[in-house]
């Protein structure tokens, strides 16, 4: 029974009704609060709002005007001629190789720490390298494909004028640099699979390749395709590795007769292509925003199939 | 079953997104692919002054348009960048924004690089400063290298360099021409190309050697000042502060908006950049572009010889006009022609 000084005794009930109306004191820390993180939302908010916005309005102007033939054309040297054409072309090969060389790798390494291997000094160490790995800054990683894809292998990755910098040697880079981003994540969607499912399955009698195949991966596999593809959007992104092992910063054609002779030869990205445009005379800064625009709404595709991907084989237990 | 199945489900989009990607390349390539497979016949590497590539990117295109076998790459990492490749053998054309060095000659001897140098247009450079700066209008050599030489270092404001102007002037008159000191007292903080450009060693070159070399100094500007590689980010630089100063290539200059180009006085008045001035020698910030052919890729690669040869026709060497650079007069493309025909 609580009592007011005046000795007034008063009922638990209006106790909890003047506490929770505030009668009693006022917090002003708690609206303060949540005034401060309204505001650094809106902060947030607006200052991507005004990055797209000028972005947008800068680049519609080309994109309307010239339409298809943007999407298309090459690179050139006059801005009313150039296009993201062989631009969206290389980006989406060295998309493929990611997907190729890096998914398989990455979900397997991350199966075998997670499921397979025992928890000794040895996989702790490994664990610890893969992420000091997913930290180190991308430029490394180009330094690393310009000395071993481009000069020490370039013979067998890039023959005759490319002299290395090859679509090969840019894809092989991109899946070295995103390869420890898909094994931490995969990582982490293996192990937010419940123990007792796996107990379960073995105590069923289920042998170890039943439990990952038919327990494990498929309750996993929502987050890890989330983990896959957004790393696709991070290769998709790159820049300053690309242009250290070769992506053409100017202008090409190419010449080939089969799948092979193309990968071989030479490439360039969307942001390359950016970074390149920008570093031009003015008359190239609509078509910089242009470039933007489509490498924007790329990106927001894969990240929208990504969303889509996880609630579609969201499950429950 | 039905959970084996569907854990795999996600593996189709993606096989399909790779699908694609590698239909997409194959239908790309399909109008350029010729079924000749004649290995690197017709294949050229291009690489050197960013400033040049554009004109060398224009010719190649057009060329390619009468030539669907014709494949080219033409990158502009920077004149010196371009010499190391070139003098390894990597690449067919070096572009150069100035002339090749002696060192890149050792280089290119030394491993059996043998080229011949062509004059493929002219580019001026423009002296800028904030369209909103309106007390300066032209500035000599003097005025430049007492704002910007050797001796300037740790001029914060203009007229920080009123002192040495006049040393100047009393030195060597109008030589180098008329010193427009006293200047404003105004703040200067200088945005121009780092040494690593081939803008910056045309600058100093032409407006700032002879001075520096009179007054027995080492010709090169004052160490204290903003560089940068990216010329529209020192026009941005420069349209962003008032009483700024810089300098860029002219093809950059006359498209930038918040800046205005000086006239520039080399001893025989002030003149104001333009295509017409650049073309007639009267601006005296002017510099050659060059393109040097391996001759030994010549020899061996038809393609080389076949494109140097249309850049250096009337129509090749005219299409530097269209990517905002000087063309040759007839005299002088005369001269290029006969270069590459005694190569």
């Amino acid at each position: 029974m609580a009592a007011t000084p005046r000795g007034q005794a008063i009922t638990a009930a209006e106790a909890v009704r003047r506490s929770l109306e505030g009668r009693e004191r006022t917090d002003w820390r708690s609206p303060a609060f949540h005034g401060l993180l309204v505001l650094l939302l809106v902060l947030t908010l607006g200052v991507l709002a005004w990055l797209l916005t000028v972005v947008f309005l800068n680049g519609m102007p080309v994109l309307l005007e010239r339409g298809p033939d943007f999407l298309t054309a090459p690179l050139a040297s006059q801005p009313q001629r150039a296009g993201v054409g062989q631009a969206i072309q290389g980006s989406l090969m060295l998309m493929g190789f990611v997907v190729v060389l890096s998914f398989p790798l990455g979900i397997g390494a991350a199966v075998y720490l997670e499921e397979y291997a025992s928890d000794t000094r040895f996989t702790r160490f490994v664990n610890t390298v893969v992420r000091n790995l997913a930290g180190v800054p991308s430029i490394v990683y180009g330094l690393l494909g310009l000395a071993v894809f481009v000069v020490a292998l370039g013979d067998l990755v890039g023959p005759g004028p490319a002299s290395g910098r090859s679509l090969i040697a840019g894809g092989l880079t991109m899946a070295i640099l995103v390869l420890p981003i898909v094994i931490i994540t995969s990582s982490e969607a293996l192990r937010a699979v419940p123990a007792s499912i796996r107990e379960a399955a073995f105590g069923v009698g289920a042998t170890r390749w039943e439990v990952v195949r038919s327990h494990v991966l498929p309750y996993a596999a929502p987050g890890i395709f989330t983990g896959t593809i957004l790393s696709m959007a991070r290769a998709f992104g790159e820049t300053a590795p690309l242009i250290l092992v070769g992506a053409v910063v100017g202008g090409f054609s190419v010449r080939y007769d089969n799948l092979l002779e193309q990968l071989q030869g030479r490439y360039t990205a969307l942001p390359t292509t950016v970074y390149d445009w920008a570093r031009k005379p003015a008359t190239f800064e609509g078509n910089v925003y242009a470039a933007i625009v489509v490498l924007i709404v790329v990106l927001l595709v894969v990240n929208a199939l990504a969303i889509y991907l996880r609630n579609r084989f969201e499950r429950r237990w | 079953m039905d959970v084996n199945r569907r854990w795999l489900r996600p593996a189709l989009p993606i096989t399909i997104a790779l699908a694609l990607a590698l239909a997409a390349c194959g239908n790309g390539g399909g109008g350029a692919a010729s079924g000749e497979g004649d290995g690197d016949g017709g294949e050229i590497f291009v690489s050197g002054s960013s400033t040049v590539e554009p004109i060398t990117n224009r010719v190649a295109e057009v060329y390619a348009e009468d030539n669907p076998d014709f494949a080219y790459t033409v990158e502009g990492p920077g004149t010196g960048d371009g010499f190391a490749l070139f003098c390894n053998g990597e690449t067919d054309i070096s572009d150069a924004s100035r002339p090749i060095s002696e060192e890149e000659v050792a280089a290119c001897e030394a491993s059996g690089v043998e080229h011949v140098e062509l004059l493929v247009a002219y580019d001026g450079l423009s002296v800028i400063t904030s369209a909103e700066n309106s007390d300066i209008d032209c500035l000599s050599f003097l005025d430049l290298y007492a704002l910007l030489g050797p001796e300037s270092e740790g001029f914060d404001s203009w007229s920080d360099a009123n002192e040495l102007a006049a040393e100047l002037e009393s030195a060597y008159g109008t030589e180098y021409g008329e010193s427009h000191a006293p200047y404003p007292d105004a703040p200067l903080s200088p945005t121009a190309p780092g040494e690593e450009s081939g803008t910056f060693d045309s600058f100093v070159e032409i407006a700032l050697t002879d001075i520096a070399e009179a007054r027995g100094l080492e010709p090169t500007t004052r160490p204290d000042y903003t560089a940068s590689a990216n010329d529209n980010v020192i026009i941005e630089a420069v349209a962003g502060s008032p009483s700024s100063l810089g300098w860029v290539g002219l093809a950059f200059a006359s498209e930038a908006e918040g800046i205005r180009s000086l006239e520039v006085d080399g001893g025989d008045g002030c003149v104001a950049p333009s295509d017409a001035t650049v073309a007639d020698e009267s601006y005296p910030i002017s510099r050659p572009l060059f393109i040097y052919p391996n001759l030994a890729a010549v020899e061996e690669n038809p393609a080389v010889a076949a494109f140097v040869d249309f850049y250096v026709s009337a129509d090749g060497l005219a299409l530097a006009g269209e990517v905002g650079y000087v063309p040759l007069t007839e005299e002088q493309g005369q001269a290029t022609r006969d270069a590459w025909e005694a190569r």
